[in-house]
C-alpha cells in the first residue's frame, strides 16, 4: 500500500503520516530528505525527531538518490518493511539545484519512489503544496514549482491513496 | 467550535453569515479588533491576521523559530506566563479554545506556497498552521469553502 500525503506548510502532514504507520508491525524506516543546514532546518529536524521518538522508526538520512537505497551495492532496505519518506519537496530541491545547474529530476525521483513501493509493504510519502501563492518567481523557483507539481501528480498516479491535510484534517483525494 | 477555512475571497464569511444568520455585531475581525474580543465573540473572521498582529505586538516575534512552536509552548508554561508571552499565538489560541468553545472561527489557508524569504513571514505561516491545527482538532465541524461551495471535512453539518 502506497499513500501520498500532501498539504501546505505546517498543516499536520507529518503527524498524520506517522499515524498511518503507527500499527505497522514490521521494521520501519524514516527516510529524511532535509539537509540539516541552518538554524531553522535544525529546529524543524529536532521537532520532527521528537514527534517520532518512541515510534519505532530507524532514521535514514538521504538527501537525494532515493533509487540507490534499494540498489544492491548500497544500503539495502529489507523487503516487506514500512517506509515513511519526508519529504518530496526537499528531495526535489536537493536534486534540482545540486551542482549550480538546474536539472529536471522528475524521472529519477519517480524511479526511486517506484523502487521503494516495490520493496515495501507500506510506503508513505509526504510532499508539499507550493503552487498556490500566486506569486511570479524568477526562473529557478518557477521551474521548481513546475517540477514539484509534476512529481506530485505522477506520485499520486502511482499511489493507492492520496490524502491532503487541511489544518490537521485529512481530506481523502484518492 | 466550528471552523471555516479555504483560500482568500472564497466566500467563507458570506457562507457563515447566511448559514448561521449572523448579525454584523456578532462578528469580530482579526484585522483590527482588540485581541480580547475574540474570547466572547460569536464569530471571528481573519484569525490568521490576528496571529500576525499578536506576533508583531509582543516584540519577540523573531525568536519564535529557533526553538520551534512546541518549545515555545513549554516556555509559556514554565516561566509563569508573563503578560508579554501570554499574547503569543499558540497560548492565545489555547485560551480562545478554553474560553469561547462555541465560537465560529474563520481562517484563511495560507501555507500552500513557496517558503517565504522573509523570516517573519515564515514564522507567521508556522504559527498560523499550528494554531489552525489546534482549532481544527477541537472543532466539532470543519468546513472548507472553495468558489463559494462548501465541503465538510470534519464532523456533521449543523
Amino acid at each position: 500500500m502506497m499513500t501520498l500525503v500532501t498539504g501546505g506548510a505546517k498543516c499536520g502532514k507529518s503527524h498524520y503520516a506517522e499515524r498511518l504507520l503507527e500499527n505497522f508491525a514490521g521494521k520501519k524506516y524514516y527516510i529524511a530528505t532535509m539537509e540539516p543546514y541552518g538554524e531553522e532546518a535544525m529546529a524543524a529536524i529536532v521537532r520532527h525527531r521528537k514527534l517520532r521518538a518512541g515510534k519505532g522508526f530507524e532514521t535514514v538520512e538521504r538527501y537525494m538518490d532515493i533509487d540507490g537505497l534499494v540498489a544492491p551495492e548500497e544500503f539495502r532496505l529489507p523487503r516487506g518493511c514500512g517506509i515513511l519518506l519526508e519529504c518530496t519537496a526537499n528531495l526535489c530541491a536537493n536534486e534540482m539545484f545540486k551542482d549550480g545547474r538546474i536539472c529536471d529530476p522528475t524521472e529519477k525521483i519517480l524511479r526511486g519512489f517506484g523502487r521503494l513501493k516495490d520493496i515495501s509493504a507500506e510506503l508513505v510519502i509526504v510532499t508539499n503544496e507550493v503552487g498556490s501563492d500566486g506569486i511570479s518567481y524568477e526562473k529557478g523557483t518557477a521551474e521548481y514549482i513546475r517540477v514539484l507539481g509534476t512529481v506530485n501528480r505522477l506520485t499520486a498516479q502511482m499511489a493507492d491513496r492520496v490524502v491532503e491535510c487541511v489544518y490537521g484534517i485529512p481530506v481523502v483525494r484518492k | 467550535m466550528i471552523m471555516i477555512t479555504g483560500g482568500a475571497f472564497a466566500g467563507k464569511l458570506e457562507f457563515a453569515r447566511a448559514h448561521f444568520g449572523l448579525n454584523e455585531d456578532e462578528i469580530v475581525d482579526g484585522t483590527d479588533c482588540a485581541p480580547e474580543d475574540v474570547f466572547t465573540a460569536k464569530c471571528i473572521v481573519h484569525y490568521e491576521r490576528l496571529i500576525r498582529r499578536l506576533m508583531e505586538t509582543d516584540g519577540q516575534g523573531l525568536q519564535y523559530g529557533a526553538g520551534g512552536a512546541d518549545e515555545e509552548m513549554e516556555a509559556v508554561g514554565t516561566d509563569g506566563a508573563s503578560k508579554c508571552r501570554s499574547l503569543r499565538p499558540l497560548a492565545f489560541t489555547d485560551r480562545l479554545l478554553c474560553e469561547n468553545p462555541d465560537a465560529i472561527v474563520i481562517m484563511d489557508e495560507i501555507g500552500s506556497g513557496i517558503i517565504p524569504l522573509e523570516k517573519s513571514e515564515r514564522l507567521w505561516r508556522e504559527q498560523t498552521g499550528r494554531a489552525g491545527c489546534r482549532i481544527a482538532e477541537r472543532s466539532d465541524t470543519v468546513v472548507r469553502i472553495c468558489c463559494g461551495l462548501l465541503e465538510i471535512i470534519k464532523g456533521i453539518p449543523r
